[in-house]
């Protein structure tokens, strides 16, 4: 436990100083805010183009319309986003080339690995927290007024759904330590998008993998807890994956 | 060969691709001596000391740190170890002195020894005005004077250094040269692959040869051409294998 300590620490703090994760925050935050702001502000303008393209959200009104913006264009642009993080927080040993120094230590590397992942994830909750209050704030400045129950309700899945995309770039952690590189962190979290969208376009629902999550916090009634479970069981088992890979990795290329 | 300590390679081979990297290779890294390996480009120096590092796992032969197979090694025995192959161990985006820390902290080093350790790296390689600097914005000499630092300064009793003077200035080969015999003094076993032959000579009790994956021989450091020996036997490996 002390060396998983040690090496959370210090990826905590090369995380904190690092430009990558604070302009992802920044983007994540303030490009999702302007985005779906513009696209509500968009729609209650009568913009009919819009409405249409938000499918049944652009129907609606006030909170539900807000929150189910935000909701589509995080689980998309989210994944996007949080796969990058992980990837370059895996793979940025290779490219900076500090991979070397990371060896003949009395960490385990398979420990590092965890300790990146972990890193990882508590930055993507407070991501996902800044998200949820970002939206709350803004469904308040577009006069709104404060969340009710149920608005309440949409706000939490929001924040789940923000935690639930951030562990399904788990795989693009694994390619990117595969590949020695960031590219194919990013090329798996396209991949992971497209296997989510698949599977909800080719009607699995709740059991469409790495897609369930976003269903379920947009149409909480069509799928149910243990239907978040694969996605769930996938990220760790690509967590696993990752910690192995480390463990096993050769300099050999 | 006694095991007694330090680093050690028998018989190593392995193979990278269609090449043979390593064909055979012996190679005792004792206690108390510099030992330096010298080689052309492409002899293989920097393949066997990513094998010592366990960067790398043999197709056969084996390699062993204080007398242990690596891979029955203790993590905690690497604690021991100071090593800098390739690039230094700087994150651009940390300063001199975060990365002197956390250098520190992946050796376990204790929190109340970490800031009295960094203090001596900043001073023994007269990083002390850059303490507050970002590594990116280093000149290439000061960020091996950085990665070499993070490698020496838990006073390891095993060195393991790829080209440590490339890209020093004559005064930071001599910061390097004082701090490796200081090492060697207090009984480290000390390794280091270098294409410097003048310096090799000022440093060294043994000097080994590889050529095209193999050891070719050991040379005198007090031999008075090193450079006329060195590619002697070279040519003379060459030729032998012709």
């Amino acid at each position: 436990m002390k060396c998983l300590g040690v090496a959370f620490a210090v990826e905590a703090r090369k995380a904190a100083a690092s430009q990558v994760f604070r302009t992802i925050t920044w983007l994540l935050l303030a490009g999702l805010g302007v985005l779906s702001g513009s696209l509500v502000l968009a729609v209650q303008a009568g913009n009919e183009q819009v409405a249409g393209q938000l499918g049944p959200l652009g129907a609606l009104d006030g909170w539900p319309l807000l929150i189910g913006a935000v909701m589509q264009i995080a689980a998309a642009g989210g994944l996007l986003a949080f796969g990058v993080a992980v990837s370059w927080i895996v793979a940025r040993e290779f490219a900076d080339g500090t991979i070397t120094g990371l060896f003949a230590l009395p960490i385990r590397r398979s420990t590092i690995a965890v300790a990146k992942l972990a890193v990882f994830l508590v930055w993507a909750v407070m991501v996902a927290l800044g998200l949820t209050v970002t939206t709350g704030l803004l469904g308040v400045l577009l006069g709104y007024g404060l969340p009710t129950y149920e608005s309440g309700f949409a706000l939490l899945r929001l924040f789940v759904l923000s935690v639930f995309t951030a562990l399904s770039a788990a795989p693009a952690g694994w390619a990117a330590t595969r590949g020695r590189g960031i590219l194919p962190g990013i090329a798996a979290t396209i991949v992971i998008l497209v296997i989510a969208q698949v599977g909800v376009l080719s009607g699995l629902g709740g059991w469409a993998l790495f897609g369930a999550p976003a269903l379920w916090a947009m149409t909480p009634g069509a799928v149910t807890p243990v239907q978040l479970l694969p996605t769930l069981l996938a990220s760790a088992a690509f967590a696993g994956a990752t910690a192995v890979a480390w463990n096993r990795l050769q300099l050999d290329r | 060969m006694d095991d007694v300590g330090g680093l050690r390679a028998d018989q190593v081979r392995r193979r990278l691709g269609d090449t043979l990297a390593l064909d055979g290779v012996s190679l005792a890294v004792e206690p108390g001596q510099v030992h330096a390996l010298v080689g052309l480009n492409g002899a293989g120096k920097t393949t066997l000391l990513r094998v010592l590092l366990g960067m790398l796992s043999v197709d056969s032969g084996s390699v062993t740190l204080g007398g242990v197979a690596l891979s029955g090694v203790e993590p905690a025995a690497w604690a021991g170890v100071g090593h800098t192959l390739e690039t230094a161990f700087a994150y651009p985006e940390l300063d001199v002195r975060q990365n002197l820390e956390i250098a520190a902290r992946l050796r376990l080093v204790g929190s109340d020894r970490i800031d009295g350790m960094v203090e001596w790296s900043l001073s023994a390689f007269e990083l002390g005005a850059y303490a507050g600097v970002a590594a990116r914005r280093l000149s290439q000499g000061n960020r091996q004077r950085v990665g070499l630092a993070a490698a020496l300064q838990h006073a390891p009793g095993t060195v393991v250094l790829d080209e440590p003077s490339n890209a020093l200035d004559p005064a930071g080969v001599l910061l390097l040269r004082e701090t490796l015999l200081r090492r060697r003094d207090d009984g480290a076993a000390i390794l280091v692959s270098s294409h410097h032959l003048d310096e090799v000579a000022r440093i060294a009790d043994r000097i080994t040869l590889m050529n095209r994956g193999r050891v070719i021989g050991s040379l005198d450091p007090d031999t008075l051409d090193l450079e006329r020996s060195f590619f002697s036997a070279v040519h003379a490996d060459d030729e032998a294998r012709r």
